[in-house]
């Protein structure tokens, strides 16, 4: 059975994580992409990392590797006419067009969705830029950091009301172009569901601040609410959620209800403090933390991460680990569940990277193919699907094009 | 405008909370009916929490939680302690294409509602499941809450102030990353059964989901068997990158002095010399301590306690404005009332909806984060109170009569 998604064809002019993370997403489910990057730099992931032995080397960027396994790999400059014109024609013979271009780049080379829809009606083309096409800041420069301050989920990260001085602190990695990445992807589907019903395409623009924006939990309703501020500074409401410190690691002590409280206490063997009317409900514990944590301190480090985890897990209160990078890899959860896969690059080499975030029953999700070296199929979508003869291809290669 | 793409798609959704509802969002966005199966003897959690208007609790439908996430949905109540109500369910299912749920593995197939059940009312039927920990494996009967799937995934052992433990991410991010995955899962299955006429099920993980996200943390460790050491907010090929002390608010909130914050990046000289000219030190742009990446590395905290010297006494809009004007990558880090009510970009993108609602008026909520150019796009209405469409949907639905549907409420099977 091939892919849910096995007859899209996709063009991806990606760089970075937001277009390559929706592209992604389809190309494991089996659609066709073909990714366009500039002559001589590639995609900016490929500089990124991590790198094996920590050298440097653009056929071997963590990053890049990850987001571009099962995508075909051309190198096109559409900042030149020639290269706009080839754009149009692999648009052509596509249903769906992923890039994330800033709106300024867009405007100086000419690339925009009224010229893209004449080479093809039916195409869906998506834009997922930082501040999205239109609006006073569509221009603005982004970076991850400032886009998850834009978004409005940074402020509430942080060392909470004792330290006020420290900063709001940033989530690891790409998370903005992931979000933009995944809901441009729905976006994507959205129009391409459309297509399927009347054979039209339109043009899908999605802004990276709203989809942070989107996910703020109860936090911003607050404001329209209740005329409150959420702030990374608030006191924790209810207690236990904490981060606590075992013998070998770190656990996730998180008692939301009464009975997962209970069932800790009986776990720790009903010790006399936990009597205490102090104690006595989860806004009581929360108020007096102080004294709290000094007791759960000291139970839990007595105790390993997994034993303490298991424990309380057969007594269904919702601990988890402070996972480590090794730790997900040793899983024997995840190793029964087959989530790490195995991709064999020609460069790189071959190494573990994360795997399906779904599994579907009917369908696969699979790696087919490692990410693209840079131009790695010019000649055999130049050549065989668009047809140029390789003197027409080797004069664009002079010239830059490709 | 043409009809959303989703028009004729329906959802019978049995999730709560934020992970599932959040799924379901997305689908109501592109247009599907979708109908959450709620229960007035077990609501959803997000009925009762806060924001409530004006900090007033009362009854089950004047949260801003609950009312963010189910926004142009319908709510149809059901005691499933009751057989009738299985039957409701089921007819619900016949009329329906998806058949959502996040809980955890094993509930719907003890409620008679597992796939192999519904396949039976519904041959094409798609499914999902957002669990915690998936369908199969040795935790799968682990319990998972939202907080705590951060640090499970690994984000926290990522995040964090130099020389600090692990943090958090500030809020249930593997929640509404989970949703999104899923509703991006259900419309590729929607592509796949218009394309062959099968349906399917889907096992999703929430953990797993979240480990997406992490590729740099994972492959430095596959990679170079390493586990990443937290930095703060710092970036190892870019500096300086950071967020910096502004003046606070000139108006106090609910009493309180607010902080603000804005966050500066520069991805390269040409950048750092900008900044170097709009803070009004050009000569640090030459200074041999700052002119290249790996000196800026190295000082980097002197470099960001000059730049908090210019920043602190500066609104963070201000900042943020001038500095992009020098071409420099800034922004506000934003908190609610500054989307809410002072980001003039969001406002003139008119992200924010509100709808009628019979008990909170109209609020603002967030909408959505993305806009189709020929298909319509837009919050149909406000989330439903609670039970709001039982009727409608057993009426003009199921084909229920009147009397049928007195009847089941007398019996509470519509609790």
């Amino acid at each position: 059975m091939p892919g849910a998604l096995s007859s899209l064809k996709i063009i991806e002019v990606g760089d970075l994580v937001s277009a390559p993370y929706a592209a992604k997403l389809m190309a494991d489910m089996g659609a066709e992409v073909i990714k366009i990057e500039r002559p001589g730099l590639g995609d900016r992931a490929r500089t990124r990392g991590p790198f094996p032995g920590d050298s440097p080397h653009p056929e071997k960027s963590g990053l890049f590797l990850y987001l571009n396994a099962n995508k075909y790999g051309i190198t096109l400059d559409i900042a030149k006419p020639e290269g706009m014109n080839l754009l149009e024609r692999l648009a052509a013979q596509a249903d769906v067009l992923i890039h994330n271009v800033w709106p300024p780049e867009m405007d100086r080379v000419g690339f925009s969705y009224e010229r893209m829809r004449k080479a093809n009606p039916r195409l869906v083309m998506t834009s997922i830029t930082p501040y999205g096409i239109t609006g006073p800041n569509r221009d603005w420069r982004a970076e991850e950091l400032t886009m998850w301050g834009a978004g409005g989920v940074c402020v509430l990260n942080g060392a909470g009301a004792d330290y006020p001085e420290l900063p709001p602190l940033r989530t690891f990695g790409s998370q903005a172009g992931f979000q933009g990445g995944v809901h441009g992807a729905v976006a994507t589907m959205g129009a391409v569901m459309a297509q399927l019903r009347d054979g039209e395409g339109q043009h899908v623009d999605v802004s990276v601040q709203e989809s942070i924006a989107s996910q703020l939990e109860l936090t911003f309703e607050y404001w329209p609410y209740m005329g409150m501020i959420a702030t990374r500074l608030g006191r924790k409401p209810i207690q236990p959620v904490e981060t606590m410190r075992c013998k070998d690691g770190w656990i996730y002590v998180c008692c939301i209800e009464e009975h997962q409280w209970r069932a800790f206490v009986e776990i720790m063997g009903d010790p006399e403090w936990a009597r205490e009317e102090i104690f006595a409900d989860r806004v009581k514990r929360g108020e007096n933390w102080e004294a709290l944590k000094i007791f759960l301190e000291e139970y839990v480090s007595q105790h390993t991460v997994l034993d303490l985890y298991r424990k309380v897990q057969e007594r269904r209160v919702p601990f988890a680990p402070v996972s480590t990078m090794g730790d997900l890899l040793n899983s024997e959860h995840l190793k029964a569940r087959g989530f790490f896969v195995e991709i064999a690059h020609p460069v790189a080499g071959v190494y573990r990277y994360p795997g399906a975030p779904l599994k579907y029953h009917a369908t696969p999700w699979e790696i087919r193919m490692p990410a693209p070296t840079l131009g790695q199929h010019n000649e055999e979508i130049f050549g065989r699907r668009l047809g140029l003869d390789s003197a027409r291809m080797a004069e664009l290669k002079r010239t830059g094009v490709i | 405008m043409a009809t959303p793409p989703l028009e004729g798609i329906r959802v019978a959704d049995f999730t709560w909370v934020w992970a599932g509802p959040y799924c379901t969002l997305q689908l109501a966005h592109l247009g599907a009916d979708v109908i959450r199966i709620e229960t007035k003897t077990r609501p959803c959690i997000t009925r009762v929490l806060p924001p409530w208007p004006e900090g007033k609790p009362g009854g089950l439908n004047r949260s801003g939680y609950f009312n963010q996430y189910n926004q142009g949905k319908r709510s149809l109540t059901l005691n499933f302690k009751d057989p009738a109500a299985h039957e409701v369910a089921r007819k619900l299912i016949a009329k329906s294409d998806v058949v959502t749920n996040n809980f955890a593995h094993g509930v719907m197939d003890r409620m008679g509602f597992g796939y192999e059940e519904l396949k039976k009312i519904k041959p094409d039927i798609i499914m999902i499941s957002l669990s915690g920990y998936g369908d199969t494996g040795p935790y799968r009967d682990y319990v998972a809450y939202g907080p705590a799937q951060v640090p499970l995934s690994g984000l926290s052992s990522l995040t964090g102030y130099k020389g600090w433990p692990p943090m958090h991410a500030g809020f249930s991010y593997a929640d509404p990353n989970a949703g999104v995955h899923g509703a991006f899962a259900v419309l590729a299955a929607l592509y796949h059964r218009a394309k062959t006429g099968q349906g399917q099920y889907i096992d999703m993980s929430q953990w797993e989901c979240a480990m997406t996200l992490l590729p740099e943390g994972i492959l430095e460790y596959t990679f170079n068997g390493r586990e990443p050491e937290r930095d703060g907010n710092r970036d190892p090929m870019m500096a300086p990158h950071g967020i910096f002390k502004c003046l606070d608010r000139p108006e106090k909130v609910a009493g309180n002095t607010i902080d603000q914050w804005v966050a500066i990046v520069c991805a390269d000289d040409t950048d750092w010399g900008r900044l170097a000219r709009a803070i009004e030190r050009p000569e640090l742009a030459t200074e041999p301590k700052f002119a290249t990446l790996a000196s800026r590395k190295r000082n980097e905290d002197e470099l960001e306690a000059i730049i908090t010297q210019w920043t602190v006494s500066r609104r963070a809009a201000d900042i943020a404005r001038s500095l992009q004007h020098a071409g420099v990558p800034a922004a506000v880090v934003a908190d609610n009332k500054y989307l809410s009510e002072e980001d003039a970009h969001i406002r003139a993108r008119d992200y924010f909806v509100l709808r009628d609602h019979p008990e909170v008026g109209k609020r603002q909520h967030a909408g959505i984060p993305w806009k189709l150019g020929r298909t319509e796009t837009s919050v149909r209405a406000a989330a439903p109170t609670i039970g709001q469409h039982t009727d409608e949907v057993l009426e003009q639905l199921l084909g229920y009569s009147a009397d049928e549907i007195t009847n089941l409420r007398a019996q509470g099977a519509l609790e």
